[in-house]
């Protein structure tokens, strides 16, 4: 009866699809949402699907990335791939996607299923598509507001994995490692030391309790903002001396690294990259995807997500770095960024009240996690602060990681960019960077299209 | 060290959720400009046994739940010594859900309940929904503002309510805020509280002071930056209650 109705719901999810596009409507995307409000588990009774072929990706910081990348690459291999990357990553998203990629009977028509799977949705998900790998990117402090502490979603994660599954997960990220106790196999992927490799000792830095003992965790170095060769300095718990894949000989300047024998060359390259390639190799050895497809995946791969852009404005190259908010992950990777161009610059920072739920608040604490430090020097000309709530908190923050006060400049405005940036042509520097989360990306995106000589 | 205020920062790795590392280095900042002598000790090992006499000050910083049943069982076996340390009138200044740490019983969403150090009377009930905000309060006649991530409900006993509200949900929704016996004081104002509220951190420190009958410089300091931050963050407030 169940699966009649199942029909019945998919019949009319997909006769309404046909009329969205007979009219030109945008509606498709919306065809999950419909089924899943019609039949709560619809997802459950679509057939056809090798749940061996069923890849999950989730995880805080990564997870669209890894699932484009890994699509792109098992799709170049010359298989059927069916994915979720419009980055609808919840049931409805995941409806939606099995709707597009089966018949009227809901035979899925692809061999392989690859998902970015929302965090606080992996359990539910996991009820009704019973995957049986899952890669977690890592497991680090996100919307708080919505996740509270990363121990919430640990739960989570923790109740909705079972022996069933398969779990590839980085070798140096303690917490979403530890959640090896509780799959049925752990797969481990790696980054050996390199060149942007840096150790933290400073008496302000801080790690974080041991997810196995709650005692200290102590890191030998970090790859990555919270990610590096680990050990508890209590139980026996530390990063594996040999991972499953391990990444080596990366040279950034040349955009090649090695793992195993083979040398990849690849279009993106950062330490955030490395590791996502590191999953996609992982996973792809499971299936016996070989180097020169994944090779050729990973060279042609083009990130329709990538948080950074460039622009050529009055003559000035400005790079325009998006981070989530109340995501330290992406914050700190922007600021590293800037802290690695060693040349002069001016930095404008706009970091705004928080409305990702309601009530919007003027969070400011995730500021605190962050190394802003790496950021400032005398090569900066200007440290400019925006935002109408937060800029003065903002300056706060510059100024306790030690930038010079006579440098700061505060505009407490409201996307008003020409008081913003009226400086900017003043400015000696032709290097200049801007941070912000998405709330102004759209405005200043078009601000500074306005003046890019290349448009 | 008689002319030097001692503050412990209690397991920095351990407790650290949002950013409040940065309390730390607020106490740091402030006593240079009120130029008090302050020296701070971090305490990283959970198992080793804190010396709470050399102490002035204690720093908790929020924590996962989880840690906290941990280092309430690891505490409890210097109970003695911390309730000689409070009985003496030192601080213990406590943030978000460590605030459990120091309640009678603590009740988690599974069901399991654990015993806190019971030293503030008061419960706390893990939430099944987080709730995100602003925190604002006054305390002695002065302006806090802050944000809260609420995990834990808290529901006070025998103890007095730290501050009132003028915005936010504090400890269950109602206007209380907090809790203080002594020189205990524990808020739900979470992040960089000492950072934003300075005038806040100039009040644990000569109160410090005040306890080991230091005596302090008149020095008025400006704290322009923070006002103009207090008073941003008072106009956003405003204009969310005028959408309500």
């Amino acid at each position: 009866m169940k699966k009649l109705y199942f029909i019945l719901v998919l019949w009319g999810v997909k006769f309404g699809n046909i009329l969205c596009k007979l009219f030109h409507k945008a509606g498709t995307m919306i065809s999950g949402k419909v089924a899943v409000k019609f039949q709560k588990d619809f997802v459950k009774y679509f057939t056809n699907i090798d749940y061996d072929k069923v890849i999950f990706v989730t995880g805080t910081n990564g997870k669209s990335t890894t699932t484009n990348l890994l699509y792109h690459t098992i799709k170049t291999s010359g298989k059927k791939v069916a994915t979720n990357t419009e980055g609808a990553n919840m049931m409805s998203g995941i409806a939606t996607t099995l709707i597009k990629n089966s018949n009227i009977f809901g035979k899925f028509n692809k061999e392989f299923l690859i998902l970015e799977v929302d965090e606080r949705s992996l359990r539910n998900i996991f009820k009704v598509l019973p995957a049986k790998n899952l890669c977690i990117s890592n497991l680090q402090k996100d919307q708080v507001q919505r996740n509270g502490d990363p121990d919430f979603i640990y739960q989570m994660f923790k109740n909705a994995i079972s022996k069933d599954v398969t779990l590839f997960v980085n070798n140096e990220e303690p917490r979403s490692r530890s959640l090896e106790d509780y799959a049925g196999k752990s797969i481990y992927y790696s980054m050996e030391k390199n060149s942007k490799t840096f150790e933290k000792n400073g008496f302000y830095d801080v790690t974080m309790p041991c997810p196995k003992c709650n005692h200290k965790i102590e890191y030998e170095y970090y790859n990555i903002e919270n990610i590096g060769k680990f050990k508890c300095t209590n139980c026996n718990y530390k990063s594996v001396k040999k991972a499953n894949v391990t990444i080596k000989e990366i040279d950034y300047e040349n955009h090649t690294f090695k793992c195993g024998k083979d040398t990849y060359k690849v279009n993106y390259i950062n330490p955030f990259y490395i590791y996502n390639y590191a999953l996609v190799i992982s996973v792809c050895k499971k299936y016996n995807i070989e180097y020169n497809d994944i090779q050729k995946g990973f060279e042609t791969f083009k990130n329709p997500a990538d948080r950074r852009e460039v622009y050529n404005y009055h003559g000035k190259i400005v790079h325009y770095l998006r981070i989530k908010q109340e995501n330290p992950e992406t914050m700190q990777n922007a600021l590293d960024t800037i802290a690695r161009d060693k040349r002069k610059k001016a930095i404008y920072i706009g970091l705004y009240e928080v409305k990702d739920f309601p009530p919007a608040y003027a969070n400011t604490f995730y500021f605190f996690d962050c190394d802003f430090k790496k950021c400032v020097s005398k090569q900066v000309e200007k440290y400019v602060c925006f935002s109408k709530t937060v800029a003065f908190d903002t300056a706060n923050r510059m100024i306790y990681a030690g930038a010079d006060e006579k440098k700061i400049k505060v505009y407490d405005v409201e996307d008003d960019f020409n008081k913003i940036f009226s400086d900017l042509d003043n400015l000696k520097t032709d290097n200049i960077y801007i941070i912000t989360g998405m709330k102004p990306y759209k405005k200043i995106k078009a601000y500074l299209k306005k003046g890019d000589s290349n448009e | 060290m008689n002319n030097t205020v001692n503050v412990a920062w209690m397991y920095p790795d351990i407790l650290n959720l949002h950013g409040e590392r940065a309390n730390a280095k607020a106490f740091e900042l402030i006593s240079k400009k009120m130029k008090v002598k302050l020296n701070i000790d971090r305490i990283d090992d959970i198992d080793e046994k804190v010396d709470f006499d050399k102490y002035d000050i204690l720093l908790f910083n929020p924590g996962e739940l989880r840690v906290i049943n941990a280092l309430s069982n690891i505490l409890y076996n210097q109970k003695d010594q911390l309730n000689k340390y409070i009985k003496d009138g030192k601080i213990i200044f406590i943030t978000g859900t460590t605030g459990a740490l120091f309640a009678k019983n603590i009740q988690r969403l599974d069901g399991e309940v654990f015993n806190g150090l019971n030293i503030l009377d008061m419960d706390a009930k893990e939430r099944n929904m987080v709730i995100g905000d602003d925190l604002y309060y006054t305390f002695n006649k002065m302006d806090i503002m802050a944000s809260q991530i609420q995990m834990i409900d808290i529901t006070l006993n025998n103890v007095k309510p730290f501050a009132n509200i003028k915005y936010g949900y504090g400890n269950n929704g109602t206007s209380v805020e907090g809790a203080r016996y002594k020189n205990v004081i524990f808020t739900n104002a979470l992040g960089p509280v000492l950072v934003k509220n300075p005038w806040f951190t100039e009040y644990l420190i000569k109160l410090a002071c005040k306890n080991k009958k230091m005596k302090l410089k008149t020095n008025k300091i400006s704290y322009d930056l923070e006002r103009k931050s207090l008073a941003s963050a008072k106009e956003f407030i405003d204009k969310k209650l005028n959408e309500k």
